[in-house]
């Protein structure tokens, strides 16, 4: 079929539904992402060739590495505890065990229904008042009040992934499991749990991308996080723009290597069905 | 006790035992007073119009659902007993479902070995030999790396009798297992429980394959309403039945 005849019959459906052609949306959708990306890439250069001191910026390039090293290792941390216990807090979530079943719900509703920065405060403010003054003994306490508080509020996000996960694993999985004289335990373990994993990856990623994104609220619990350092050279300095580079490098230098991560773990739970 | 000698040898105790039991979801009664006695090496096929309650009855006789009065024995043993390890006698009752219930993160031959080595204590590799043999037995000799997703329904089946199977049950349990099979799938599953019949494993099947109900069959249960209404051998059943319930399904079926 020649060129001259698509056009023509784009022209006749144009006639019949309007404005709105399949052919129009799409080149719409061209046009405005292409014009979008002339602008950011635009706006990126004069940013860059104009506005950042890059005597100013490789002087405090070794702050961000420092930052960045602090608040990858409360990451790390925090996101393997969040989701180990985020399993577990799921479990909970769909027992049949009444006590169980509340004691997991009253978790997640507390810390998925208070903010993120109140809970810091609990934690930073509130624990050490439990001691007479200077007794408290805990040396470095902004950096474990950012792993016990990051890894509470996210392990209730990762446990409501790790539930609709589990929920929307056939209930014929576990009756086979259990007709073999699988216990219920070995049947999470083996069966349940492998693909309500798989089912919760995205959810679970996504979660994790957000713990990475609210580490800047540990600056209010004086732990010198990415943000922190901005704030220090930005008001130093008088120059927003060149730590604004050097921030997104460095959140971004943690984010993306984690969404590859997480798709290589979507990709890795295939099980046949990639071909 | 070992497993073995149950198949080989006939006994004087059913297989599979129903003493007057009742089963009501909420207030509707699904099984109405149900006696039915699966002997040894037995085929009884179980048949009935939709809702009759013919998959809560398999579904009782390994306690995916419980009842509220009567009992089920299987070999003698109570297993609707509170007390009972379900997980033990559960092991003597193999069952297919109807959309076949393959684990699809395992391969056909980890679904076939995973109980055994769990359950059992089977070490893997024996397992795994006795996994292939029964893979060749269901004629998936050469698929046992695959994935359930790689493999077509008719073959799910098979794979997951003999997942079924590797549990050296004593009495398995059928339920629908072709009726989400397209047409030509349906023979190749039917094929395979022909040939576990015919080697003598008692089994209690329900299905609207009259053909394969009345040629494997040793008797046919109907049931309606959660009451059997009629049982005989099949021949009887299908060609002089003596109920007009009966002769209604019947007449409908055919
Ligand atoms: N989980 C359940 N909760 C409530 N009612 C149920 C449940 N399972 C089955 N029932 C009801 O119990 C009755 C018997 O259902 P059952 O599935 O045993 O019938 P069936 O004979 O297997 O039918 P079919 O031929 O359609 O498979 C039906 O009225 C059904 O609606
Ligand atoms: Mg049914």
């Amino acid at each position: 079929m020649g060129e001259t005849d698509t056009r023509k019959r784009g022209g006749e459906a144009a006639a019949r539904d309007g404005l709105v052609t399949d052919e129009r949306v799409k080149w719409a959708g061209v046009a405005v992402s292409v014009a979008f990306t002339l602008a950011i890439v635009g706006f990126i250069a004069l940013v860059l060739l104009e506005y950042v001191d890059y005597g100013l910026l490789f002087a405090v390039v070794p702050r961000f590495v420092e930052a960045f090293v602090r608040v990858l290792r409360v990451v790390v941390i925090s996101s393997v505890l969040a989701v180990t216990a985020g399993v577990f807090v799921g479990l909970g979530r769909v027992s049949r065990t009444s006590v169980t079943h509340a004691i997991a719900t009253a978790y997640v509703q507390f810390f998925r229904g208070t903010p993120l920065l109140f809970q810091l405060f609990i934690i930073y403010l509130g624990i050490p008042s439990l001691w007479p003054p200077g007794e408290f003994p805990v040396g470095n306490w902004s950096f474990a009040t950012a792993v016990i508080a990051l890894t509470l509020n996210h392990a209730a996000y990762v446990g409501e992934a790790v539930k609709g996960g589990i929920n929307a694993v056939p209930a014929g999985q576990m009756e086979a499991a259990r007709s073999l004289g699988m216990s219920y335990v070995d049947s999470m373990r083996e069966i349940i749990l492998p693909q309500a994993w798989r089912n919760a990856l995205a959810a679970i990623g996504n979660d994790q991308v957000i713990l990475v994104k609210d580490t800047s609220l540990l600056t209010v619990i004086a732990f010198p996080e990415i943000l922190t350092v901005f704030r220090e050279i930005n008001s130093n300095q008088f120059d927003p723009w060149t730590p604004i580079v050097l921030v997104a490098i460095t959140y971004l230098a943690i984010t993306l290597p984690l969404m590859r991560l997480v798709q290589y773990l979507e990709d890795r739970a295939e099980w046949g069905t990639q071909g | 006790m070992s497993d073995g000698d149950v198949q080989e040898t006939r006994t004087d105790t059913p297989e599979v035992e129903f003493e007057k039991v009742n089963k009501y979801f909420g207030e509707t009664h699904v099984l109405k007073d149900i006696d039915l006695a699966v002997e040894n090496r037995e085929v009884v096929v179980v048949i009935g119009p939709s809702g009759s309650g013919k998959s809560t009855l398999l579904r009782c006789v390994n306690r995916l659902e419980e009842i509220q009065s009567g009992e089920i024995r299987i070999a003698g043993e109570s297993i609707t007993d509170p007390e009972v390890d379900v997980n033990r006698l559960r092991q003597r009752v193999g069952m297919v479902f109807q959309h076949f219930n393959l684990f699809p993160h395992k391969t056909a031959l980890e679904n076939v070995t995973l109980a055994p080595v769990r359950v059992r204590g089977v070490p893997k590799n024996e397992a795994e030999q006795k996994a292939e043999d029964l893979l060749a037995e269901v004629g998936l000799g050469d698929q046992a790396d695959s994935y359930p997703a790689e493999l077509s329904g008719g073959q799910q089946q098979r794979v997951a009798i003999a997942r079924a199977l590797a549990m050296d049950p004593s009495v398995m349990l059928f339920d629908e297992v072709t009726s989400a099979l397209d047409p030509e799938l349906v023979g190749e599953v039917l094929g395979v429980m022909r040939n576990l019949a015919e080697e003598g494993m008692t089994m209690l099947v329900v299905t609207h394959e009259m053909g394969f109900a009345r040629e494997v069959g040793d008797r046919v249960v109907l049931m309606s309403e959660g009451r059997i209404v009629e049982t005989g051998p099949p021949a009887d059943l299908f060609d002089s039945p003596k109920t007009d319930r009966a002769k209604q399904f019947l007449t409908r079926v055919k």
